[in-house]
């Protein structure tokens, strides 16, 4: 990817996970907008791409709060590489398999999180059941747009 | 193959740099670090904001055009009541001044207030923080309380704690790192609220002979370190049952201000040396 692009993508998605969550949380959710992205990155150019621009969102996410500095970027590169080894298992080119795959993931980010917060901050970071049960449905909401954004991208090289 | 080494190396790398970033908070090049990556992403967040902000007073601004010579009339004439009481109410502080000074009491440093807006908040973070758009520029100061408006009334939302060049992080009273000093009103008796990462607040501390009725009002405490004394915090609830192995009494209160009500704050600052000076 040509680095003045990679930047481009990397400030755009700061900026619409900011965006949504600070001005179109609804219910007191929003999507993990940086997971989903990761996730696919790391589906369609690997699991290489997928880790450093997961650790680099979870960086803005960090400093984003007064919690755990760290933590974010850890759980976020850890899924970037997880997802890049299951693509070699299976097709994740559909957008099915890839919301499942990010379905999953939510859940496994929440409770990745939880657990760096116990073994690091002594507490289980929990995030509520309403979160729990709703954000991996929000999250593949939003799969097909960056999907469809990964392939207009794409199409205008 | 190469591509498997290659993200291994990239795994061990990156969690080896997390990991150190978890372990080591307070280290150097840990503070320094976030320092910079705070001072990459800050702008992007406080400019959004201002961006977001004047896209959405657009279509307000010209009611609001229409409507502002009508207000600045009336808001002349309440503005000669308030120069009036103004001066008033400093005269009354300088003497409540000089009698603490007689009586050998200490006298409070006086503080002035800056008002923000929230720029920054997470789902997931509901009831822990946000981030406004005051920073050291504006004076901001660590621990510095952060107030909200509920009706007429001032109500306690958290304190700084951390500053940014224009941002702030506020720790709200719902978080389970926070606690004020506080005052139940009808039974005039001391507690110490504590947050619980949730909507709602707890005292404890109540002496166990209190009498407890819900509905009794929370105000910050005049040996609150951060807030000023008779601040409102909430209501009480709901009365914990007692426990036989503790010394105390428990209230849940709810917070005055709602966590989703937060969109502007004030922080309360120490008043800048020269404009004491002035008004001397």
């Amino acid at each position: 990817m040509n680095p003045l692009r990679g930047i481009a993508v990397f400030l755009a998605a700061a900026f619409i996970q900011w965006w949504w969550s600070t001005h179109f949380s609804f219910g007191g959710l929003s999507p993990q907008v940086l997971l989903v992205l990761t996730v696919v990155l790391a589906a369609r150019l690997g699991q290489n791409l997928g880790m450093c621009y997961g650790f680099f969102w979870g960086l803005f996410l960090d400093a984003m709060h007064p919690q755990l500095f760290g933590a974010d970027a850890l759980v976020l590169m850890l899924a970037g590489y997880g997802v890049g080894i299951l693509r070699r298992q299976i097709d994740l080119a559909d957008i099915l398999p890839l919301s499942m795959v990010v379905f999953l993931a939510t859940w496994l980010y929440f409770l990745a999180q939880g657990l760096v917060s116990l073994a690091f901050a002594r507490t289980f970071l929990w995030i509520g059941w309403r979160p729990w049960v709703a954000d991996p449905f929000y999250n593949c909401l939003f799969v097909p747009a960056a999907a469809v954004c990964w392939e207009w991208t794409r199409a205008q090289r | 193959m190469r591509e498997i080494r290659i993200s291994n190396y990239i795994l061990a790398v990156f969690s080896a740099l997390a990991l150190f970033l978890l372990s080591l908070p307070l280290a150097a090049p840990v503070r320094a670090l976030k320092a910079c990556v705070i001072y990459l992403c800050d702008p992007m967040v406080y400019y959004g904001a201002q961006g977001v902000g004047r896209l959405a007073d657009v279509p307000t601004g010209l009611a609001r055009l229409m409507s502002a010579d009508m207000e600045n009339q009336r808001l002349r004439a309440e503005l000669q009541n308030a120069l009036w009481r103004g001066s008033e109410l400093e005269a009354l502080r300088a003497e409540n001044q000089r009698l603490s000074q007689a009586l050998g009491l200490k006298v409070p440093g006086r503080r002035e207030a800056l008002w923000a807006d929230t720029i920054e908040r997470d789902p997931l973070h509901w009831y822990n923080s946000v981030i406004v758009n005051a920073g050291a520029r504006q004076g901001v100061a660590l621990n510095a309380p952060v107030l909200g408006v509920q009706g007429d009334a001032l109500v306690v939302v958290g304190r700084i704690t951390e500053v940014r060049r224009d941002a702030a992080v506020v720790l709200l009273a719902t978080d389970e790192a926070s606690s004020i000093a506080a005052v139940l009103s009808t039974a005039a008796v001391e507690g110490l609220v504590q947050g619980d990462g949730g909507p709602t607040l707890r005292m404890n501390y109540l002496p166990p002979e209190t009498e407890l009725r819900l509905g009794d009002r929370v105000f910050t405490s005049p040996t609150s370190a951060t807030f000023p004394p008779g601040i409102f915090i909430g209501r009480a609830i709901s009365i914990n049952p007692r426990d036989p192995f503790l010394t105390f009494q428990s209230v849940e209160v709810e917070p005055a201000l709602g966590a989703a009500m937060l969109h502007r704050v004030m922080i309360l600052r120490p008043e800048a040396r020269s404009s004491i000076e002035e008004v001397r």
